[in-house]
């Protein structure tokens, strides 16, 4: 049964990133399949009102006021009466919320609740426990989680942090992981044989990260002179750019490494493939990482990949893809060691890994599991199907799984958040209730038109649309 | 990697890459027993009040090291789970995924293989067993504790004491000279006692390079004076309570001049002292008394003490020239306001005071230069509110030794000797009750009455204050997981 989506975040196009390229994957493939699938966004400089981009995916880009690096200032009610407008409009069912900064998707689950409609809440990052803006990011995604059907992670790391931050029950919360269009990474294109690699070749050594501190550029920074000192002929390729940037410029002057480390500035997502095909390694330093797209994106184009062996990046390429290191100095020069023996004596069949990562990664597959979750929370799965696999065993569990609408069970839900917080969200909750009854009354639903949807396309004709070719124009892969 | 604290290599790597270590483990025996025990190597915060046996980091480095060793777990427990309550755990649902993984194949933590099992599968062998809850507490003791509090108890001591003197001498029952000179008294008396002490640690030093050195020097130079000198303590215990004495000063009235001199050469000899446990070599000879036989010592010091008369006799001049212009400071503004603002001043000199004990690397450091701006800020308000130039005169010196030069004198001597220290402490909290008592009442009577109440309050608090803080530790709960930002680990600088 197809479902009208609206997937809501503060980070689309045109702002670069890794979440807005996952939406929009997502939604395209979505629509493949036969759903209905809306965007709703801030209105970003330049583009306000509604687009539909291919496909026919609609964007609304709702004007909002923007407080730090395009997130919504967290007005818990102002949101309600277009979203309702736009909800009403577009007949949603499922509410699917993106990326836990931003306040756009936390408004507009509550409300969605509210209205009787699905939610579920897609995270893509890993957030600590320790530091104060984490601890309130914490309470607030608490606050919005405790009601939401259904939860997506993009890796089991990721799950284990969402539900340890959130107490959500486990069950409640899938794994999808991104995926990659690969298409768009292929391997070098004249592909005679593979030739093997002389003991005197030079190996490129590419690194594509923007230069943070959380990024690993430290690593970066101490590892490099140690490899090049060890292995003479190798270069390094990096792209990107950060405040990190400039101690790696330093470094490189005062190691004199100019003609070995060409550094490239910032490239946009399009080009990333271009630089990449240059390499035979590619090394990731990050000192924490959700899911890691840009690994799945180099062992696409046929790169060996050096990682730190943090956050969910274990779980994302196979072993003979990757070489291991801790986040330490030497763990990463000696990893890069092996690496690129690993490659001078021929042992990795780098021209395979394109066809491989085709296999583990798509979007059709990822769009094919979030509609299974679809399914679930609106009921054409059984609960017992969805969460259960214990036939037998006295499935009692389940019960609260499926998320009542009534006002006192929400209210329940919520006042379980804390003490004072518990409080503070019954009375957030309660007045967006009387708020929606206020609307109901003022706008009537009966004086909302209803927008026509676009034209259904037979399958086949989507099949073969189905590569995007526009719309990830990315800065730079996260 | 933050699960992982150093250890030695064969742990098993954080997140499972084939198959996971636990699991191999954990489903042949019986999958429950594991995670029913909390771990006995980790510490867990009960650990804080239950119990008192666990050695502190403070009396030894091996206490230390072994500690640590405790508190970071070894290889065995780096995989341990404590679930919480957000996760049904129960023996009911491990024998059902036991059987089902039996039919399947097992369940992998790996994103990229296909596999048999729904998306919201949880394994619960492998859900969250890289979480650690506190892997780096460290519980307090008691006693320990109380120890600790001291210092801050000497601050606001002493703080009190300077409030009380200001009272005194605005009501006139204090003669600001006197004030002075009592404590331009106890300024000197403390420098001869830390000149003496830099002294002995620069022998020391000495002899300590001749020998292999080894330890860290702040530790290593006060055991040492305790242990060469053991009758030194109570000398340097009644010279310390003397000071104190002195510091709140009553009736006397000689020397500005000299006294200036001495708190200024504690400026310049600050200076060196701060550099000198970082390098022990080359400014050994630096402090070396007069009958030392090495005349470029001699000469060295003395000229030092040159440059130090030389400053002493600029802040005195500088501090005389200011003090008409202090005294019309705050002429068109309420008294009022400038109780509340010299309040305020004060709480802020107050909480934002380096408390630490200054061991190691930052040794007789100068303290924090918020707190010390504070704190004469406050007193040049409120030394704007007295009638004369001598009274504004020498309550701005008085408050440069009690806020500027005190506080290093105080961690020199919690430095070099504990007994000392506590001596101090005592002295001070039943001066600083006392000059409430008096200030409050007036009288000898009050006076004694308020020492007394005021030790009883201050022991109270100090005690309440470390069981309060310890009977929090329950309360404490540190997750760590894969999931944090690994701390890079850097080997060394490419500069």
């Amino acid at each position: 049964m197809p479902y009208n989506i609206a997937m809501v975040s503060d980070f689309f196009f045109p702002q670069p990133g890794g979440i807005e390229s996952h939406i929009y994957q997502l939604s395209t493939k979505l629509i493949d399949r036969g759903h209905k699938v809306i965007i709703i966004t801030h209105a970003y400089k330049g583009r306000t009102g509604v687009r539909y981009l291919t496909n026919g995916l609609k964007v609304y880009h709702v004007p909002f006021f923007v407080i730090y690096r395009e997130s919504t200032m967290p007005t818990v009610f102002s949101f309600f009466p277009i979203f309702r407008n736009i909800v009403i409009r577009e007949q949603i069912q499922i509410v699917h919320g993106h990326a836990s900064l931003s306040s756009f998707c936390h408004e507009a689950i509550l409300h969605a609740r509210t209205m009787g409609l699905r939610t579920v809440f897609t995270d893509h990052s890993l957030f600590g426990f320790a530091d104060a803006a984490s601890i309130l990011t914490n309470k607030l995604l608490k606050f919005i989680l405790s009601d939401v059907d259904h939860v997506i992670c993009v890796s089991h790391t990721c799950k284990e942090n969402t539900v340890l931050r959130a107490s959500l029950d486990p069950l409640m919360v899938s794994v999808i992981p991104n995926a990659v269009v690969a298409e768009n990474f292929r391997p070098p294109e004249p592909r005679p044989m593979p030739r093997p690699i002389a003991p005197n070749d030079i190996i490129t050594i590419v690194v594509i990260s923007r230069l943070f501190y959380n990024k690993g550029t430290d690593l970066l920074i101490a590892a490099i002179p140690r490899i090049l000192a060890s292995h003479p002929n190798v270069r390094f390729i990096i792209a990107g750019s950060g405040p990190k940037a400039i101690d790696l410029e330093q470094m490189l002057e005062r190691n004199v490494l100019q003609d070995k480390v060409e550094m490239l500035g910032s490239v946009r997502h399009e080009e990333v493939r271009d630089v990449m095909v240059r390499g035979h390694i590619y090394l990731h330093p990050s000192l924490t990482e959700a899911f890691g797209t840009v690994l799945v994106e180099a062992a696409s184009c046929g790169l060996y990949v050096v990682c730190t062996r943090v956050g969910g990046i274990p779980e994302v390429l196979p072993q003979h893809m990757t070489t291991f290191a801790k986040p330490e100095e030497d763990d990463i020069v000696l990893a890069t060691g092996k690496a690129i023996a690993a490659l001078r004596s021929n042992k990795v069949r780098t021209d395979r890994f394109h066809d491989q990562v085709k296999m583990m990664y798509s979007w059709t597959d990822v769009a094919h599991r979030t509609e299974r979750v679809y399914k679930g929370i609106s009921g054409d799965i059984s609960p017992e199907e969805f969460y259960g696999y214990y036939p037998g065993q006295g499935w009692e569990a389940g019960r609260d799984r499926v998320r009542s609408f009534a006002l006192i069970d929400r209210l329940k839900r919520y006042y379980g958040c804390g003490v004072w917080a518990g409080k503070l969200f019954c009375l957030c909750v309660v007045i967006d209730f009387l708020l929606y009854v206020f609307l109901e009354m003022w706008f009537p639903r009966a004086n909302i038109d209803i927008a026509r949807s676009w034209p259904k396309k037979i399958h086949q004709e989507n099949k073969r649309l189905g590569n995007p070719d526009k719309g990830d124009r990315l800065g730079l892969a996260s | 990697m933050p699960s992982l604290p150093d250890s030695p290599p064969p742990v098993p790597p954080p997140v499972p890459v084939e198959t996971h270590p636990n699991r191999t483990v954990g489903v042949k025996s019986t999958p429950t027993a594991p995670r029913a025990l909390p771990d006995p190597t980790r510490l867990a915060p009960e650990d804080a009040y239950y119990t008192s046996s666990v050695p502190r980091a403070r009396p030894t480095a091996t206490g230390y090291d072994e500690s640590l060793r405790v508190l970071n777990g070894n290889a065995a427990s780096v995989a341990a789970l404590r679930p919480p309550p957000a996760v049904p755990v129960g023996s009911r649902k491990v024998r059902g995924t036991s059987r089902r993984r039996r039919r399947k194949g097992a369940w992998k933590k790996l994103l990229w293989v296909k596999q048999s099992y729904p998306d919201n599968y949880t394994d619960t062998e492998t859900f969250l067993d890289h979480l650690q809850r506190n892997p780096r507490v460290r519980p307090y003791d008691f006693w320990p504790l109380v120890a600790d509090s001291t210092v801050i108890v000497q601050h606001v001591s002493s703080v009190a004491i300077f409030v009380c003197c200001f009272v005194g001498i605005v009501q006139g029952r204090v003669s600001p000279v006197s004030v002075v000179c009592w404590g331009s008294v106890g300024t000197a008396l403390g420098w001869i006692f830390w000149d003496s002490w830099i002294l002995r640690e620069h022998v020391e030093n000495a002899h300590g390079a001749e020998r292999a050195l080894e330890g860290d020097d702040g530790s290593s130079s006060s055991s040492m004076t305790s242990s060469v000198n053991p009758s030194g303590t109570s000398s340097r215990a009644n010279g310390q309570k003397e000071h104190q004495v002195h510091g709140l000063g009553l009736s006397m009235a000689q020397g500005d001049s000299e006294l200036v001199r001495r708190h200024s050469t504690w400026y310049v000899g600050d200076a060196y002292g701060g550099q000198e446990p970082g390098s022990p070599g080359p400014s050994n000879g630096m402090f070396n008394g007069s009958p030392e036989p090495d005349m470029s010592t001699f000469s060295s010091r003395n000229r030092q003490r040159l440059s130090t008369v030389k400053s002493a006799f600029l802040i005195y001049f500088a501090l005389l020239g200011l003090s008409p212009i202090l005294k019309s400071l705050t002429k068109s503004t309420a008294s009022d306001s400038i109780w509340a603002m010299s309040c305020w001043l004060l709480i802020m000199n107050i909480f934002s005071f380096d408390y630490g004990s200054g061991e190691g690397a930052g040794a007789t450091k100068f303290p924090a230069s918020l707190s010390t701006n504070a704190a004469v800020m406050a007193s040049t308000v409120l030394a704007s509110r007295l009638p004369s130039t001598t009274h504004v005169f020498s309550l701005m010196l008085f408050s440069i030794e009690v806020f500027g030069l005190f506080p290093i004198f105080r961690r020199q001597l919690r430095h070099v000797s504990w007994t000392g220290h506590v001596l101090l402490t005592l002295g001070l909290v039943s001066v600083a009750g006392g000059a409430v008592g008096i200030t409050l009442r007036g009288g000898w009577a009050a006076a004694v009455v308020g020492c007394i109440l005021g030790s009883i309050l201050t022991a109270l608090g100090m005690g309440g204050c470390s069981w309060w803080l310890i009977s929090l530790q329950k309360y404490k709960n540190v997750v760590t997981g894969p999931w944090d930002p690994a701390r890079p680990i850097i080997r060394r600088h490419w500069d």
